[in-house]
Order: C-alpha cells, then sequence, then structure tokens
C-alpha cells in the first residue's frame, strides 16, 4: 500500500486524537482556571491546603510503594517465565492474562473477603496459631498495596519477560566461569541488562497507579486517601468542578514530567521498552 | 608428581535414556593444547561443560591436580571459557569485560588495570578498550572474549567452538592468534570443534569424539597417519574405502583380495581377521601414485574426471567393479600424464593402505 504523500492521510487520525485527548485536556485546564472565577485560585487552594498536599503526598506515596513492591515480585517471575520452556510459559502467560481480563471489581471484592478481619488470611493465621489478634490488612496502606500489586503484576511481567528473554543465558554462564557469585551475576549482569524493562513496566505501573481509584477506595482507609478518590469526591459530592479539575491537571503534568524525566535517564526507545 | 594435570575419568552424561557421553576417560598435561573433535551430538561439547561446571555427570568425575572439581560451582572453578556465540557483556565497554573476572575477584584497581591493558595488548585490541562489544565485529568480539577468559590467568581455557560463527579467512586469522596465544602464556586449552583442518591446525592432540566415546586420541598426524578405526579415517581427511576379503595376516601384514579379483599383500591390518572376513581397504586420495614403483600395489580405473585443485588435481575413476575413487596426485606429478588415457593403472605404497572390520 502507498502511503500518501504530506499530513494528508495522517488526518483522520489526528483529528481523532485532537477531538477526543486534546479537546478534552484543554477543557480541564481551562474549567480549572475559570471556575468559579477566572484566576488561578484552584490551584492555590490545592497546594496550600495541608490535607489537600496530603493526598497528593499519599498518592505518590502509595505508587511508590506499589511499584516497587510490583517490581520485587514480578522480576522472579518473569525470569522464570524467560526460562521455562515456551510451552509452559505460554500456559503461564495465558493464566496472568486471564487475570487482568477478569473484571477489576470482582479481584478487588475478592481480595476484600480474603484480607478483612475476619477474612479467609486472618481466620487461616489465627486457626494454625501463628497470630492471635486478626492483623489489619485492610482500610490501610497495607491492603491497598495487596490489591494494587496483584492488578498490575501483567503490566510489569511483560514488558519484563520481554526485556528478560533477549538477554543470552549463555552470557550468565560466562560471568559464572569468570568468577562472579550469582549474586555478582545478578547485581553486574542481569540486573543491569533488564533495566530497561523495569524502567517501562515500572513507569507504566507508577502512572497507573496515580490514577486509581477503585482498590483505593475499597482496599484503602480514609486516612490514606488517594488523588482519583479527591477528585471523585469534589466533584460529585461537592461538586467543586474547578477544583476538581484543577487535581486532575496537577496529576496529568506530574505525570507528564516523570515521563520526561525517564526518558532524558534511559532514552526515548528504552522508556517504551523498545515498542 | 605423577598424577595428570587434569583428569576425565569415566565421565558418564545421561539425559533421560539418551546417553550423550560413555565413561570418557583422558589424561590431560599441564600446558597442552587438546581439541575434542568430532560430528555435532557426539558428545564433546557435553564433556566441556562437564568441565566447566554447567552440567554434572551421571557419574565419573573431573580432577584437576589431583583434586575433584565436581563439588566446585562454575563460579570457583577458575577456569577461562570463550564460547561458540558472543558473550561479551553488552551494556560493558571492552576495558570493562576484560576487567569483570578481576572486579569480581576484588582485585585493587592498579592490578586490574595494568592487566586489562596487558590483556588488550595480547588480542591486539588496545584502541578498543572504551567501545561497547556492540560496535565490534564478530572476530574483534572473539578476541576480546578470549581476553576476557585469560585475564585472571587461569590454569585451563576451554573453548567451545569460538569461530564457527566467523568467515573463512576471520577464522584462519584468529586461529594464528589463537596459537601464539596459546605459546606466549602456556595455558593449558580444551578446545571444541567439528572442524577437522581446524583441530589438526591448532592442537597439540586430537580426541575425536563418535556417538559419546573417544575414538582414537593422538597427534594430528597419529590420527591422519594411523587411524585406529574406519571412523577416524573417514573424519580425518579424505579417504576411499573399497570392498575387499581378507585371507591372512603375517606379522600385521595383511593380504586381501578386492573385488576384482587382484591380490594385494602388506596392507596395514587395524585388528585381527580371519581367513574369508569381508572388510574394508581404505586408501588416502593422495596416497596413489601414477608411476609405479617396486613395492607398489596397482588397480585399474576407469577415469571420470580430472580437475584442478591448485597444487594437486583430482581424479574422479572407477574401478572395473564400479566403485569411485577418489585420487589427489600433485599437480607437478600430473603433468607427464595430461594424455592420460581414460582406463589406466593407479599404484599405491600397501603400506599406506588400512584394513578395517566392515
Amino acid at each position: 500500500m502507498r502511503m500518501p504523500a504530506g499530513l494528508g492521510g495522517l488526518l483522520p487520525a489526528l483529528t481523532l486524537i485532537g477531538l477526543f485527548f486534546v479537546v478534552p485536556v484543554l477543557a480541564l485546564l481551562l474549567r480549572s482556571v475559570t471556575d468559579p472565577a477566572p484566576g488561578l485560585q484552584n490551584y492555590a487552594a490545592l497546594l496550600g491546603d495541608g490535607t489537600y498536599m496530603r493526598v497528593f503526598f499519599n498518592t505518590f506515596l502509595v505508587a511508590a510503594v506499589v511499584t516497587i513492591v510490583t517490581v520485587l515480585v514480578a522480576f522472579p517471575v518473569a525470569w522464570m517465565l524467560a526460562i521455562m520452556p515456551p510451552a509452559l510459559a505460554s500456559v503461564m502467560f495465558g493464566i496472568i492474562i486471564l487475570s487482568m481480563w477478569t473484571n477489576l471489581l470482582t479481584r478487588t471484592y475478592a481480595w476484600m473477603v480474603l484480607l478483612q478481619r475476619t477474612g479467609v488470611i486472618n481466620r487461616a493465621l489465627m486457626a494454625i496459631g501463628v497470630i492471635d489478634q486478626p492483623l489489619p490488612l485492610i482500610n490501610n496502606l497495607t491492603g491497598v498495596t495487596i490489591g494494587m500489586v496483584y492488578i498490575m503484576l501483567p503490566f510489569m511481567i511483560l514488558p519484563l519477560v520481554g526485556t528478560l528473554r533477549a538477554i543470552d543465558p549463555m552470557t550468565l554462564r560466562a560471568a559464572a566461569l569468570c568468577g562472579a557469585s550469582p549474586f555478582q551475576a545478578f547485581r553486574r549482569i542481569l540486573l543491569p541488562l533488564s533495566l530497561p524493562g523495569i524502567a517501562a513496566g515500572g513507569l507504566m505501573v507508577f502512572v497507573m497507579s496515580l490514577g486509581y481509584f477503585v482498590t483505593p477506595a475499597l482496599l484503602g482507609g480514609t486516612s490514606n486517601m488517594m488523588l482519583a478518590e479527591m477528585i471523585a469526591q469534589l466533584i460529585q459530592s461537592l461538586l467543586n468542578w474547578g477544583l476538581g479539575s484543577a487535581a486532575a491537571f496537577i496529576l496529568l503534568i506530574v505525570t507528564m514530567a516523570l515521563y520526561a524525566l525517564q526518558l532524558r535517564l534511559v532514552g526515548a526507545r528504552r522508556a517504551t521498552g523498545g515498542i | 608428581m605423577t598424577q595428570p594435570f587434569l583428569s576425565i575419568r569415566k565421565l558418564r552424561k545421561a539425559f533421560g535414556a539418551f546417553t550423550a557421553v560413555h565413561d570418557v576417560t583422558l589424561d590431560i598435561p599441564k600446558g597442552e593444547f587438546l581439541t575434542f573433535l568430532g560430528p555435532s551430538g557426539s558428545g564433546k561439547s557435553t564433556t566441556l561443560y562437564a568441565i566447566a561446571g554447567f552440567q554434572d555427570p551421571s557419574s565419573g568425575d573431573v580432577l584437576l591436580e589431583g583434586k575433584s572439581l565436581l563439588a566446585v560451582p562454575s563460579h570457583k572453578r577458575n577456569i577461562g571459557m570463550v564460547f561458540q556465540r558472543y558473550t561479551l557483556f553488552p551494556h560493558l565497554s571492552v576495558a570493562e569485560n576484560v576487567a569483570f573476572p578481576l572486579r569480581v575477584r576484588r582485585r585493587p584497581d592498579a592490578e586490574v588495570k595494568k592487566k586489562v591493558a596487558d590483556m588488550l595488548a595480547l588480542v591486539r585490541l588496545e584502541s578498543f578498550a572504551e567501545r561497547l562489544p556492540g560496535a565490534l565485529s564478530g572476530g574483534q568480539q572473539q578476541r576480546v572474549a578470549l581476553a576476557r577468559a585469560l585475564a585472571y590467568d587461569p590454569p585451563i581455557l576451554l573453548m567451545d567452538e569460538p569461530l564457527s560463527a566467523l568467515d573463512k579467512k576471520l577464522r584462519e586469522e584468529i586461529q594464528a592468534e589463537i596459537r601464539r596465544i596459546h605459546r606466549e602464556t602456556g595455558v593449558t586449552i580444551l578446545y571444541v570443534t567439528h572442524d577437522q583442518e581446524e583441530a589438526l591446525h591448532l592442537s597439540d592432540r586430537i580426541a575425536l569424539f563418535k556417538d559419546g566415546r573417544i575414538e582414537q586420541t593422538g597427534t594430528g598426524e597419529d590420527l591422519y597417519l594411523r587411524p585406529a578405526t574406519d571412523f577416524v579415517a573417514g573424519f580425518i581427511g579424505n579417504s576411499n574405502f573399497l570392498a575387499a576379503e581378507h585371507l591372512e595376516t603375517v606379522g600385521g601384514a595383511a593380504t586381501i583380495r578386492l573385488a576384482d579379483g587382484s591380490l594385494v599383500s602388506g596392507i596395514s591390518a587395524n585388528g585381527s581377521f580371519e581367513r574369508g572376513q569381508k572388510t574394508r581397504l581404505m586408501i588416502r586420495p593422495e596416497a596413489f601414485r601414477l608411476e609405479r614403483n617396486p613395492a607398489s600395489a596397482e588397480l585399474t580405473v576407469d577415469v571420470v574426471d580430472i580437475a584442478f585443485y591448485g597444487e594437486r588435481r583430482r581424479i574422479v575413476a572407477r574401478t572395473t567393479t564400479g566403485q569411485e575413487i577418489d585420487i589427489r596426485p600433485t599437480s607437478a606429478a600430473m603433468a607427464a600424464h595430461d594424455a592420460t588415457p581414460n582406463r589406466r593403472q593407479v599404484f599405491f605404497d600397501p603400506g599406506a593402505a588400512f584394513l578395517f572390520p566392515v
């Protein structure tokens, strides 16, 4: 097929992006500086208020913790997937993808059942005598982290497997014969070589976590509200569109800044996992 | 001390029902360049991997200066290795690749620097120190791999078909490099290849593998001039096999009857044969002559084709019983026979022909 010359052929795509992505963001920006009156008072209110700032801080804290835990859990899983026989790996991928396709609410409610005071985990631990008081696993940072890590894992595992598969296992054997202990081979060879995958997956998980709503709302507590919940409250309960828009816009700016930073650090090709 | 430097004892490796290596036993003196030669799947790489510690043998032992290596993990075996594929660390510069074995051993910086410089000089890549492996050609990468493998002065260097990914010219260049480095460092080298020429050019000694067993161990000359089995004769160099009936053997010299009915005496017999036993007579293509001499045996052939191969000619001929043979006289010897008739006699020294069981 011949590509039409110039930008003419791209027009439909540009129109679509403009109409559904650029215009709404601009509308959001406009609203945040005009509602209820023109000016930057919405931003001043958000950035000058301790409560709002705590929500911002908490949002980044949760996203950071979730990203770190996801990387720690995903790495060994991705490594196993990368080195296991392809047929078995396909089955494993199927299972992981299947969990992604399962309804988010269902999965989050399932975690509520598992994590609550009288939930499966607490009762099982008490039954075998590991604890005699139920652990506080829900309505706090622990609950949010567990629930969100579970949901984010596939987004970390998939790019990481791609990166790890590209590493020749012989390279690690060579490292071993050079005298590198398994830990040294991991730290000096495997980890640096898998950084692009970790960076790509990590960025995706972090950004998705920043704006996550359902899981924090159901598994988190009131003391660690995240930004998405706050925006929902501002708009739904308080009908404060201006403040809500400003909060959403700040989130967008921060996300874009992070992405730019990552591009700067690891290069454009690597940030997208080489896509 | 009488114990061998490196000793492989009754090494056996089975993968399920398939036995890749059968009771391989071999002693390697210090400083030797020994090549494991054989077709793919003959167990030569598996044996090398057992020495490297990548595969635990099913039974048997590998001893270095009398001490078993089997319980020692790869990273503590202190063995250097160059692999078939390029296994340089892609995120580290050439210098850091070579420095890697020293860095994991926590050697002081000054020593690392000096050693890296020495090693890069050894493989003549001083000016490439700061490049990344991706910016190097295949041959250069293997030379860096060689420098990396030798950086910590390992007593043994393993090489697993290191030149198979390179083109012919580059292969010959690096072969010369490897010989020079062996000479200069005195390191004991175990080299795996399926390329007989490479084995003949490089090695002090060759162990020829077939189906997980060592068929013959010896110098290139031993294997070429005194093959122990027809497999060795067929694998090393070119050979013609003629059907023959054994009549008798006296003092290692056999008398046989060829398919065309002619009798030949004084053949080198490999093993003992019974009267009337069907055997195969092996004659090297270059052992045939076009001139009769008193001791030579003769064979009547029809010439099918003559090709010019530079220093030699290649004659494809057919015996009177229809067996095709390959004859390689020197071009000089051939000059007198340019008008060679279609049917003619060719001659061979019976002592340079070998008898093998079928």
